[in-house]
């Protein structure tokens, strides 16, 4: 394992200090997406669209006093940004595991994309709150 | 010695992971981050229809319950449960704990991290499973 995990970083000769950042996302987004999702995905993908929410649990105006908060902010931050950090994480190590691409690429393609998209969806809570 | 490892070992054909049960179920929990993945994008998608109004909103609803998103948040829900019944017993591993010089027994930690999922969701049923 030592050998593959050296051979991943053969073009990198500086020490890598930005692993351990990563890892904490990617251990961070797990616990979120372990412990928060199933309940959300249960309630907003599932419950939300069969109808089975009493009719103004998330009406327009519910939905935005709910999102457009400070609690919506954090709740943004551990449904949405942590789990995308997680999900990169995973997909540039899967992308290694069936050598897909390069791994330099990879890792700046997919910590780019989960920083972007957090970017967006924190940006959103804030241009709903002053609006 | 980066050139040398990389000659003694020859790279891994693209599907290693097949030969061997412990290796497909390795990529199967890798894999539980498409469809999640997959719902984050729904639930951007529904932010920026909450931040353009009540019309947009009432599309991303109907949007939800179009069959082939429905079934593939369905798909999501069930991947954060796997994903989430093979992170909890990592825990116990990583990190054991001692309460008055006892470790606690690993099935008490993963219980409590399964309580955990249902707090989430007994929390999610109080701000929207009532009228």
């Amino acid at each position: 394992m030592e050998k593959i995990a050296m051979n991943k970083h053969r073009s990198q000769h500086k020490q890598a200090f930005d692993e351990p950042l990563w890892w904490g996302l990617f251990s961070a987004g797990g616990v979120c997406f372990a412990v928060l999702l199933p309940a959300v995905i249960l309630f907003i993908a599932i419950l939300l669209p069969l109808g089975l929410l009493p009719a103004d649990a998330l009406s327009y105006e519910r939905a935005s006093a709910l999102l457009f908060s400070v609690p919506g902010f954090l709740f943004v931050g551990a449904v949405v940004c942590l789990p995308l950090f997680h999900a990169a994480h995973r997909l540039r190590h899967g992308l290694f595991d069936i050598s897909v691409g390069n791994d330099a690429l990879n890792k700046k393609l997919m910590y780019g994309g989960a920083a972007l998209l957090s970017i967006v969806a924190l940006g959103i809570v804030v241009a709903g709150f002053f609006s | 010695m980066d050139k040398l490892s990389s000659q003694r070992l020859p790279p891994l054909k693209r599907n290693w992971w097949l030969k061997h049960r412990f290796f497909k179920l390795y990529m199967l929990r890798e894999a539980t981050v498409l469809p999640l993945i997959f719902f984050t994008l729904c639930l951007l998608a529904g932010m920026v229809a909450l931040l353009q109004g009540a019309e947009s909103w009432q599309g991303w609803i109907a949007f939800m319950r179009s069959p082939i998103v429905f079934v593939l948040n369905l798909l999501a829900l069930a991947a954060s449960l796997f994903h989430a019944a093979t992170f909890f017993v990592l825990f116990p591993r990583v990190m054991p704990l001692r309460i008055a010089g006892h470790s606690l027994p690993d099935q008490a930690i993963v219980a409590g991290q399964w309580a955990g999922v249902v707090a989430v969701a007994l929390l999610f049923f109080w701000l929207l499973g009532r009228a």
